[in-house]
């Protein structure tokens, strides 16, 4: 594989920005009714659970590539051969691409459900891939810049989930805690899987980082920086709404709670938290569709141009064809069984291969 | 022997022909005198010479002094410039600057220059664009020679380099770079260099022309170099490691590599006390977003979310809009179309008449047109205070960029409401992002994030804080003083 140039790189720091910003989006909207139907008020449990576990496997992923000579792809072609290789490869290929589309489906259906009903989604996405490819065209430190601008710009509506919904708390719901069995909390953070996903894009923009060995505490503290954010939020829904059949019955529990956000001159606050949010969105689409992207540049070879055409043109016919219901929600559950599969099953494996190769090679 | 008389005769024969040339215009002048003791012909051209310089350091002492060879008369002549030459080129563009030839036949070489330039500049003058109530009032003038001078008397060390070259295969005008060798990086400096240098073009008659065909990407409404007509500034920005380039007849010097918010820091921000004109960049910056957004803000809520305003706002709203025809988009085009004639018919006139246009537009047309019913009188209002607001940057070219890009998002606030001002946001910053000033990020230190450098960006730290040159310029001295001097921390009562 061609060694990256310098002036395309980023520097260490900016991980926090590109892990904390895949992993938070879409998810945070709605994730609560899924948690809270299996392990209830104690939700919050399950979310510092998932959060200990991705620390583990962004540290399995960094041992991973430091064994390698370049990304993911590089490293599966290396170990399994061309063909095996490169089909495992296409695998997290349609991964990236799918999740990249799941994430502007869901976007879409909120602004449907949420703020223009008759929304032309034939336009809206031609916009939304023009300015993708706009972004693309710039490498990936524009990319980078998005990440951080989604997280940075943002940050204010923060408060909001922190200063209004506070006000009507009752500090009693969480009480008594730890009521589920850790069957039930265990259940709960399965269901926090396809929120958290994201950070396995390191895989792809790992040779793209300058001083790689400092960026590994970045991408722990981005991740910390992502768990903590859905503990506050689970835990200010939780004291929140009245009941657990609250929750469970808005599909979306965060932008429900928007609605008792009153400003002197701003009523109905979801329609400016709605449209900030895809200021959040869109790095989470840039970054997994550039994995899908820079993955397909290095298996094929083809110039980056041509893949970012064509991969934008079939985003955009399979955006405009899941509307349903049933198919997003079909879309989302696939998703969540290939984030289960590739990401929490196949990493280990990964890690232990290469680990019994490294062990080989030095006996030998 | 042959080859000597060829080379004597082709040379013979190329003065005849610059004289042939010269002749054809009236105002090169060519006559022989002859003194009590020599015979001598003198050419130069009466527009571009300095009677002065010619009687009195010239003319007097060929007359009153004996000579006999053109050697003697090179040292006896009190002229800074003056040379010996057989090369015709250089006779023609001396001649063309202004200097005076002497010669012993009439097309006889070996030929004496003797520099007589006529120096015709402005005074050195108040600022007009970059003026400050406090700071220096010195500006620069159309003269390059006057211009470094401006410079170098503000920077009296040996490290400041000055490079000329020529640009412009018409106007042949004289350019230098100037940069502070040691901490200015090298790089940077033959980045400039190499792009002037490869500049194609038959006539330069500003520095904007430079700006444009050295800038990173031509196709953007953004400026990416600087310019600024305050030697202080120019001084300032050396000392930070940046490079200058002078262009001789524009009194704007550009400065690069530059970043966006430094077109939001005026100069005076500097002779202001800290507190103070952290203060004044924080309302400047808020002024900016008011002026693009404001307008956009108001279609987008009027168009599709009215239930974002309080009940009681709510009927202010819909009272100024009962009688308005169109709909807001057409309403918000219309005013701000109205404001852009306004500010353009009045830039183009003098000042005096100016002011008329000005009182005009605002009160006469703006009452009108809500009396009328065509516009709603919060509208007029907002799109007033944009236009205000606008004009709070300190940079010119950039302020027109500000008022450009509210269009934009006006169109996207029309299709999309909110969602749309968003999205034409996501635009503006992918276009930020791949912007680069001479190859250096132009949204540094924003992104890439370097806390070191937003010191200097939306606030101005004191002076004993900014230890530190811009790590964006990569500078050969990072540090700019010592920090333990620079902070001498004491205790109470001490």
């Amino acid at each position: 594989m061609a060694q990256i140039a310098e002036r395309h790189k980023v520097s260490a720091p900016l991980v926090f920005y590109l892990v904390h910003s895949t992993q938070f989006g879409i998810g945070v909207l709605g994730f609560q009714k899924n948690v809270v139907k299996y392990a209830g008020h104690d939700s919050w449990i399950s979310v510092i659970l998932i959060g200990l576990i991705v620390h583990l496997y962004i540290w399995m992923i960094y041992q991973i590539l430091k064994r390698s000579s370049g990304s993911l792809m590089t490293l599966q072609h290396d170990l399994f051969g061309k063909w095996v290789g490169n089909g495992l490869n296409i695998v997290w290929i349609i991964y990236f691409f799918l999740g990249s589309c799941a994430i502007l489906i869901g976007y879409i259906e909120i602004l449907k459900v949420w703020m223009f009903e008759d929304l032309n989604i034939w336009i809206y996405t031609a916009i939304f891939m023009g300015l993708l490819y706009y972004i693309f065209n710039g490498g990936f430190r524009v990319v980078t810049g998005f990440a951080f601008f989604g997280v940075v710009l943002p940050l204010w509506i923060f408060l909001t989930f922190l200063i209004f919904p506070t006000r009507f708390a009752d500090l009693q719901h969480l009480l008594p805690i730890m009521d589920h069995s850790p069957q039930e909390i265990f259940m709960g953070t399965m269901q926090m899987v396809i929120t958290v996903i994201g950070f396995e894009t390191l895989f792809l923009y790992y040779p793209f980082v300058k001083n790689i060995d400092k960026s590994q505490k970045w991408a722990h503290i981005g991740n910390l920086f992502t768990t903590c954010s859905y503990i506050i939020i689970m835990i200010v829904s939780i004291v929140y709404y009245s009941a657990e059949e609250e929750i469970l019955r808005n599909k979306w529990a965060t932008l429900a709670m928007w609605k008792i956000v009153e400003l002197p001159f701003v009523e109905r606050f979801e329609y400016i938290g709605i449209a900030s949010w895809s200021l959040v969105i869109l790095p989470n689409i840039c970054v997994m569709l550039w994995s899908a992207k820079r993955g397909i540049t290095e298996i094929f070879g083809i110039t980056e141009k041509k893949v970012i055409i064509s991969v934008l043109v079939v985003m955009f016919f399979i955006v405009n064809v899941i509307v349903d219901k049933e198919d997003i929600q079909l879309l989302n559950k696939i998703i969540n069984m290939y984030a289960l599969g590739i990401v929490f099953c196949y990493i280990p494996v990964l890690y232990l291969i290469t680990f019994v190769r490294d062990l080989w090679k030095r006996r030998t | 022997m042959s080859r000597m008389y060829k080379q004597n005769w082709k040379r013979k024969d190329s003065i005849e022909k610059l004289f042939a040339v010269f002749r054809s215009s009236t105002d090169f002048i060519q006559y022989d005198v002859n003194t009590s003791h020599i015979k001598y012909w003198i050419s130069y051209f009466e527009t571009l010479v300095d009677v002065n310089i010619l009687n009195e350091n010239i003319l007097k002492p060929i007359h009153s002094k004996y000579w006999q060879s053109l050697e003697e008369l090179k040292n006896i002549l009190p002229v800074k410039d003056i040379f010996l030459t057989i090369d015709t080129d250089l006779m023609k563009e001396k001649l063309l600057e202004g200097f005076v030839m002497i010669s012993l036949s009439e097309y006889g070489s070996p030929c004496l220059l003797v520099n007589a330039k006529l120096n015709k500049a402005r005074e050195v003058t108040l600022p007009e664009v970059e003026f400050t109530v406090i700071g220096p009032k010195e500006a620069f003038v159309e003269s390059i020679e006057s211009n470094i001078n401006l410079i170098r008397k503000r920077l009296p060390i040996e490290e400041l380099r000055i490079r000329t070259l020529k640009i412009g295969r018409l106007t042949q005008t004289r350019l230098a770079i100037i940069y502070i060798e040691g901490i200015a990086d090298e790089e940077n400096v033959f980045t400039v260099w190499q792009r002037i240098s490869n500049i194609q073009i038959d006539q330069v008659n500003d520095s904007s022309y430079i700006t444009e065909m050295i800038s990173d990407n031509h196709n953007s409404p953004f400026p990416q170099l600087l310019d600024t007509e305050r030697p202080d500034r120019v001084v300032s920005i050396l000392a930070e490691g940046k490079i200058a380039v002078i262009v001789d007849g524009s009194p704007h010097v550009l400065i690069g590599p530059t970043t966006l918010v430094e077109f939001f820091a005026s100069f005076e921000d500097y002779f202001l006390n800290w507190i103070l004109s952290s203060f004044f960049r924080i309302i400047r910056l808020f002024a900016v977003s008011f002026s693009i957004l404001a307008t956009p803000i108001y279609v987008a809520v009027l168009n599709y979310h009215y239930e974002l305003i309080p009940t009681d706002l709510l009927n202010n709203f819909v009272t100024s809009r009962r009688e308005v025809p169109v709909p807001p988009f057409l309403e918000a085009l219309f005013l701000e179309g109205t404001i852009e004639l306004l500010r353009e018919a009045g830039a183009r006139l003098p000042t005096k008449v100016g002011q008329t246009i000005g009182i005009v537009g605002g009160i006469v047309i703006g009452t009108a047109s809500v009396e009328a019913g065509l516009t709603s009188n919060i509208l007029l209002i907002i799109v007033a205070l944009a236009a205000l607001a606008s004009f709070t940057t300190p940079v010119y070219k950039m302020g027109n960029t500000i008022r450009l890009l509210r269009f934009p998002f006006l169109m996207f606030a029309e299709m999309y409401g909110l969602l749309g001002i968003v999205l034409c946001f996501c635009f503006l910053a992918t276009h930020l992002l791949r912007l680069t000033s001479l190859g250096r990020p132009f949204l540094e230190p924003i992104y890439p994030p370097r806390i070191t450098d937003l010191k200097d960006a939306f606030l101005r730290m004191p002076f004993s804080m900014m230890n530190e040159r811009p790590k964006q310029l990569r500078t050969e001295q990072p540090k700019r003083m010592d920090e333990e001097k620079s902070r001498e921390n004491k205790d109470i009562d001490e």
